[in-house]
């Protein structure tokens, strides 16, 4: 695949859990509302199931992984993959640098969830714009 | 290093150490010279999930056997940690502060939530379960459990 370089971002796939569904939404918010042009998602799925060009995407561009767990399972495949992890997020983290944002639903966050999402958002917009501004990436 | 029983549920492992007493939620006491040492059991900081936080009564603070001991809170669930024994805080493990995580990380170890001095420890360990006793709940517990997964 050709054309400009973007910033991957690549969310935990946990379904049925909070923190999954912060990671998604974060990344959706990111790719579609905070720096549309400049990234694109990747769903993890497509790692697992070793889609060639999800793989070929993963070489010729940096990747930003959400884990909504311990088991890091975003950046662990981006790795296997044979891609760069440029940056990693952990949900949990960010909660606690968040503590007011306790998410909980599932297929709709609350209002801590929906906050929390959008503080990581924030912070993955951070860094797009540190990989952009280093050069490696055309917006 | 202590010695481990330990069963296997559905996909989940869970340890008991032996060389320890427990309460019946799953907190451990640990005899270590003049005081005890506390922690949450395997099964559950792993029934917890990741802990974000860890909030412990500070050193001073006087205890009665099922007192508040700490709050410990996950993404999932918000958890009132009764202490196992009377008496009163002599330390905290100043890792609870900072890195919370020990306790997934390393429950019967690093991991311990604080110290006590004894009021009545004689007393408070009639009411604890030896390591075989505590297993045995533990187990019928994550087995209800995965039951409703």
């Amino acid at each position: 695949m050709t054309g400009p370089k973007k910033v991957l971002i690549v969310p935990c796939s946990g379904i049925g859990k909070s923190y999954g569904t912060v990671s998604r939404e974060a990344a959706y918010q990111v790719v579609e509302d905070d720096r549309p042009g400049q990234t694109r998602i990747v769903p993890l799925a497509l790692l697992v199931m070793d889609d060639e060009e999800t793989r070929q995407l993963l070489k010729e561009n940096q990747a930003i992984t959400i884990d909504g767990c311990k088991l890091a399972c975003a950046t662990k495949m981006v790795a296997e993959s044979g891609g760069e992890v440029a940056k990693d997020f952990a949900v949990l983290d960010v909660f606690r640098r968040n503590r007011d944002f306790k998410p909980s639903g599932i297929a709709e966050l609350n209002e801590g969830g929906k906050k929390l999402a959008d503080a990581l958002a924030k912070e993955i917009d951070t860094e797009v714009d540190n990989l952009i501004r280093k050069g490696g990436q055309d917006a | 290093m202590p010695e481990f029983m330990e069963t296997t549920v559905d996909k989940f492992t869970f340890k008991v150490a032996t060389d320890r007493y427990y309460s019946e939620q799953g907190i451990w006491a640990l005899r270590t010279g003049k005081v005890i040492r506390i922690g949450l059991s395997d099964y559950l900081q792993q029934r917890s999930g990741d802990i974000a936080f860890a909030d412990v009564q500070p050193a001073g603070t006087q205890l009665e056997a099922g007192g508040d001991v700490a709050e410990i809170e996950t993404i999932k669930v918000d958890t009132t940690i009764a202490s196992p024994v009377s008496g009163s805080i002599v330390t905290v493990n100043p890792k609870m502060e900072l890195e919370p995580e020990v306790i997934n990380q390393d429950p019967y170890g690093e991991g311990w939530l604080c110290e006590i001095e004894p009021m009545n420890w004689e007393a408070d360990l009639e009411k604890l379960l030896e390591p075989k006793a505590y297993f045995i709940v533990m187990k019928k517990e994550a087995e209800e459990e995965a039951k409703n997964l």
